[in-house]
């Protein structure tokens, strides 16, 4: 069931196979989870927003106007290797800019005003969190550390949890 | 008196002689750190525009991961897929500097999607002119990494605001193969290295898709970027800020438990990045502690800091050592005539 529904996302199937495969899925529960956990890959993959269409043009038009600290330049590299073609393909196609992580992490803003909502219930004031960390045995803020590696993650961050569940 | 005049004569040519001498050998040695410079740029280059598999395991003071990695440049784009083989399960898929992280959590896989220009063994940037302003680089000897012949190159801090690193590079390939990072007491902090690896020749993507549990449920993750604001209410005194750091970004954000968004600037010196978090301390608390309270965290290459300023709670974290989070929070000026932050509930 799980590999046709894979298939019809794909677009790997027969017309009248796809149309008992919808028949299924608007009966079967399991089958309608499946259906949208592969959508949401797909998604993710594909990078598809879940925004309106142009917030991201609207967004990129506002850090337009940012300045910007980080341009790569076009930097000499000795031709003679054998690798040298690919590296030249490489640096063409190098953005003009590479630091405003703001334009993708912003287009996934989705969910902002359910987390706010949830938040406002259960919210901590900050300087009572740090004050119980004066007497606990130090670990940094998770909810710091999330959010710094979030942004800019350090090399080892995309290989480890900064915090553990239940590893 | 003509005595006198001939060994001034001499004396300044013996001056002149040295100066030329100093002259000389300064303009070779720097010579050859521009050399180590250009190996070090095509380590860069060769991470990113080469085609590879193979396992590396990555070393914390905390934990140990392996890692298995593929990479695809097809001339076009970059493809990669790094599956994590300890631990909970985990994978990172890039294209280009876009990245997607399947994160194990209990019974679900969080979706998380990222920008990062750092995975491994791409860690160092393309343009290394910011990381030159702040690092000097010196030739080490040469070793065996991954059964291949590597030249190693020390990257060492010109201050105490920043770690060290040293990189081992692949003689034949350029690519880096193994990199390390240390602080001044040469205490390695995190270390990343192949076990394994070999060119790939294809372009066949078949591989490029996270492998799927049917028994989970995947989850995006809460997105927590609010805006990125023309108006920003935090600025910093440039003469307190830590040199050779410069600001890649800035927004308000969520963080969880917070009731409203916090303002995050992030800093770089090209390797290494600091957060900057700002919010107003709420009242309540405000008037409970009224001696300023200060935190300061140390874990493994991580360093934290908090302090409270004018009302407000000012966070600093990253991967530097203590002074460099200290100093950074210390920079910071609060506008709170034309705050957002303040004005909100």
């Amino acid at each position: 069931m799980s590999e046709q529904i894979s298939a019809l996302i794909d677009d790997e199937i027969a017309l009248e196979d796809a149309e008992n495969l919808l028949g299924m899925l608007s009966a079967n529960k399991q089958a309608q989870d499946a259906w949208a956990h592969y959508q949401l890959i797909g998604d993710a993959m594909r990078g598809d927003g879940l925004l309106r269409h142009d917030f991201k043009k609207n967004l990129m038009q506002k850090i337009e106007l940012e300045p910007t600290i980080l341009a790569p330049s076009a930097s000499k590299l000795d031709t003679t290797q054998t690798i040298a073609k690919g590296m030249k393909d490489f640096k063409e196609r190098l953005p003009v800019t590479w630091s405003i992580a703001a334009s993708f992490a912003a287009v996934m803003m989705v969910g902002w005003m359910a987390l706010q909502h949830q938040t406002q219930s259960d919210a901590l004031p900050a300087m009572m969190e740090l004050a119980e960390l004066e007497h606990s045995e130090q670990a940094i803020p998770a909810e710091y550390l999330i959010a710094h590696q979030a942004t800019a993650p350090s090399t080892s961050s995309y290989y480890m949890q900064s915090v553990n569940y239940s590893e | 008196m003509s005595l006198s005049l001939s060994s001034v004569k001499i004396s300044l040519s013996v001056i002149f002689v040295g100066l030329l001498f100093t002259h000389v050998s300064a303009q070779a040695e720097s010579e050859t750190e521009a050399e180590l410079w250009v190996v070090l740029q095509k380590a860069a280059v060769a991470a990113r525009a080469l085609s590879y598999e193979g396992v590396f395991v990555c070393q914390t003071t905390q934990k140990t991961r392996a890692v298995q990695i593929r990479h695809l440049f097809n001339g076009q784009s970059e493809f990669s897929r790094s599956v994590v083989l300890d631990g909970s399960p985990r994978e990172v898929l890039s294209q280009g500097g876009e990245l997607v992280i399947y994160n194990a959590r209990n019974k679900d896989i969080i979706i998380e999607k990222r920008r990062g220009q750092n995975m491994f063994p791409a860690v160092l940037p393309v343009n290394l002119d910011a990381v030159k302003e702040s690092y000097t680089l010196q030739a080490s000897i040469q070793e065996r990494v991954a059964d291949r012949q590597t030249q190693t190159l020390l990257l060492l801090a010109k201050d105490n605001l920043r770690y060290s690193h040293k990189f081992w590079v692949d003689k034949e390939f350029g690519l880096l193969l193994k990199s390390a990072m240390f602080n001044q007491q040469s205490e390695i902090l995190e270390s990343i290295a192949f076990n394994q690896l070999s060119l790939l020749n294809t372009v066949d993507l078949d591989w490029f898709k996270p492998k799927i549990d049917r028994q989970k449920n995947y989850v995006m993750e809460d997105e927590q970027v609010v805006s990125a604001e023309a108006k920003f209410p935090v600025s910093w005194d440039v003469k307190i800020l830590p040199p050779g750091y410069q600001k890649t970004d800035q927004m308000m954000r969520a963080v969880a438990g917070k009731p409203y968004p916090v303002a995050h600037v992030v800093f770089s010196d090209g390797l290494a990045s600091v957060s900057l978090f700002v919010e107003p301390v709420p009242k309540k608390a405000h008037v409970k502690n009224r001696q300023t309270k200060v935190t300061l965290i140390k874990n493994g290459n991580t360093s934290f800091y908090a302090s409270e300023k004018n009302g407000y709670l000012v966070t600093a974290v990253g991967e530097v050592p203590e002074a460099t989070v200290v100093q950074f929070a210390n920079a910071v000026v609060v506008n709170a005539a034309d705050t957002g932050v303040a004005k909100l509930p």
